[in-house]
């Protein structure tokens, strides 16, 4: 590659940048695992008194958290439910547009992803008070999904940008009707794209916070429950929620870069 | 319109229209109008209506008190008559008392206390400054990604970013609590070496000052700077930088003059996303100061909206916020010639 024509010395102060700047990714995370399991009571790797798994037990019988997860996944599918639909109904008529009127359409549905997300927060908040809807996980749900669902119509349409439209004029043309293909050509056609969506949405739920700290009254999420408690103090359960996170995800990345390198190799 | 139904057949095209008319309404235009309308209007909690009620309910009493002692039936009615119309007059001040007409206006904007004001100019320059380290730290790492590295290290490259990012947003800044805390990570080490002292609370309080902030900011958000210039990155033909190099260009000119203008969009797009992301941030300040340290103005907001209940003043504050992030948009947009479909990958 390019980089055979760069000085050594170049590419030698790259990788220690690079270093650097994967140690400034990871030190945290790895200091915050190894804290959960000192049996400090103060989440600490300096202040070592011993390996334990005490907080994994104690966080398997804290019944706001367990809550609070489930909360968490409550909301996560119903923001699937909403947005998937919206996100495919929207990315559907925005590739059929022509150009001025999809460009209007088209800033109306992307601007919620550039929108501070506590602005989503308030302003659902304050609109479903309008019709007696107090904060909660419904509440939540909405304020969620209506950025959420930009991040679906996004993928939809990128997937939409590859599809071969003559398939389905010729289906049209020999006398399938509408609906008939759009269940059997486009659907099947964005069902990977749905799946992937679905686990972004899912994703995004879970893991905010600016938005839903607005909108969720007096209900809880795991992630709000966890920001309620910092403010106390902090507890070696926290830090054994973030093992948790941490080892699924690492599953997850291995799994993805190898099957891709033997994606690579093949 | 016509084309969805030549598309879709009427049935199909109707339901989309009708689920993409909902989602623009219900969850995306609607509320921002009532958040907006919300900023617009106060009411006035007018300490003097309760003493004009008790003035009233005292006249009531005297006229009570005449209208028992006399005996001319005509004097007691015209007594009674005014007493009656005090009762009506009170009625409607008590009205007003619980239920305080609105005033419509810019006053909630206009009235934002100097204190608020700084913070507000200080959170803007804050995520300003956040953007700009965010760009600098993350130019590099973006450049080995897209240029500098074989296939297989820029899929390990890759997966090394997202991990963290995959990891909830509030832990990631959790993670820094612990390492900058009182009696954290970086106090630690230093006792241990005998440069603080942790029994004395001789710590470096390291969480009071605004720069903690931003490096777990800039940590929580990395991800939405780096992958956006990977992108135009990765559209960059590796030719132009060998040509230049045969050129005789150094490194720093090649930067300067064949990749930094190619990644334009991607520079543009990742300020746009982290100093949105930054300016509006809420969990990392309120969780990184704990009150400790300088507000946010996304604190105050919500303050205003959870502390001091006043959802008017509230919204006005999160609409300045808004107006903020628009104007930095626009004029990223702007001044690197990039479209709004550039902005969403």
């Amino acid at each position: 590659m390019s980089t055979a024509n760069d000085s050594a010395g170049a590419r030698l102060i790259l990788n220690i940048y690079i270093g650097l700047f994967c140690l400034y990714l990871f030190l945290p995370l790895a200091v915050m695992s190894a804290a959960a399991f000192n049996s400090y009571d103060y989440p600490s790797v300096t202040q070592w008194r011993g390996f334990t798994l005490q907080w994994f037990v104690a966080l398997a019988h804290d019944g706001r958290l367990i809550q609070g997860l489930l909360n968490s996944v409550v909301v996560a599918l119903g923001v699937i439910a909403v947005s998937i639909p919206a996100g495919l109904a929207g990315a559907l008529i925005l590739t059929r547009l022509g150009q001025r009127s999809g460009t209007v359409l088209y800033s109306i549905l992307v601007s919620p992803v550039l929108t501070p997300g506590i602005i989503l927060g308030i302003s659902s908040l304050i609109f479903w008070r309008e019709f007696g809807v107090p904060g909660g996980l419904f509440v939540a749900v909405m304020a969620q999904s209506s950025f959420i669902a930009s991040y679906a119509m996004l993928l939809f349409l990128a997937r939409l940008q590859r599809q071969d439209r003559t398939l389905e004029e010729a289906a049209l043309d020999l006398g399938a009707s509408h609906t008939l293909v759009f269940r059997r050509i486009t659907l099947p056609f964005l069902a990977p794209t749905a799946f992937t969506a679905a686990v972004v949405a899912f994703l995004q739920s879970f893991e905010n916070y600016n938005t839903t700290v607005f909108a969720i009254g007096g209900e809880w999420t795991l992630v709000t429950e966890i920001a309620s408690r910092l403010r106390f103090g902090l507890s070696p359960v926290i830090n054994v929620v973030g093992v948790i996170f941490v080892a699924l995800t690492l599953v997850a990345a291995t799994t993805y870069v190898l099957l891709s390198s033997r994606k690579k190799a093949r | 319109m016509a084309s969805l139904f030549r598309a879709y057949g009427r049935g199909l095209g109707a339901l989309l229209i009708l689920i993409a008319t909902l989602w623009i309404l219900a969850l995306i235009l609607v509320p921002l109008g009532a958040m907006i309308e919300q900023s617009l209007w106060w009411k006035d909690s007018k300490g003097d209506i309760t003493l004009q009620i008790d003035r009233l309910y005292n006249d009531m009493a005297t006229l009570q008190l005449d209208a028992s002692g006399e005996s001319d039936a005509a004097k007691k009615a015209g007594l009674e008559a005014q007493i009656a119309q005090k009762q009506a007059e009170a009625t409607a001040l008590e009205a007003q008392e619980t239920n305080p007409p609105k005033t419509y206006g810019l006053a909630n904007f206009t009235r934002m206390s100097g204190l608020h004001f700084y913070i507000f100019i200080r959170t803007i320059i804050y995520a300003l400054m956040v953007t700009a380290l965010a760009l600098v730290v993350c130019y590099p790492m973006a450049y080995a990604v897209a240029l500098a590295s074989g296939p297989r290290k820029a899929i390990v490259l890759t997966v090394a970013l997202i991990v963290p990012y995959a990891i909830n947003e509030l832990l990631r800044v959790y993670a820094w609590l612990m390492i900058l805390d009182y009696r954290g990570v970086i106090n630690g080490i230093l006792g241990w070496l005998g440069m603080v002292d942790l029994d004395n609370r001789g710590w470096i309080p390291f969480l009071e000052n605004p720069s903690a902030v931003f490096l777990a900011m800039i940590y929580t958000y990395v991800l939405f700077m780096v992958f956006p210039m990977v992108n135009t990155l990765e559209t960059l033909d590796r030719n132009q930088i060998e040509a230049a190099r045969d050129l005789g260009a150094s490194s720093f000119r090649i930067h300067r003059r064949v990749i930094i203008p190619h990644a334009k969009p991607g520079i543009a797009v990742g300020c746009i996303m982290t100093f949105m992301l930054s300016a509006g941030s809420y969990s990392v300040p309120a969780i990184m100061t704990r009150g400790q340290g300088g507000d946010w103005f996304s604190q105050l907001v919500y303050r205003q909206f959870f502390e001091s209940n006043n959802w008017n003043m509230g919204s006005a504050y999160a609409v300045s916020l808004l107006v903020v992030c628009t104007a930095f948009i626009l004029i990223m947009m702007r001044l690197f010639g990039v479209g709004l479909r550039d902005i969403a990958k």
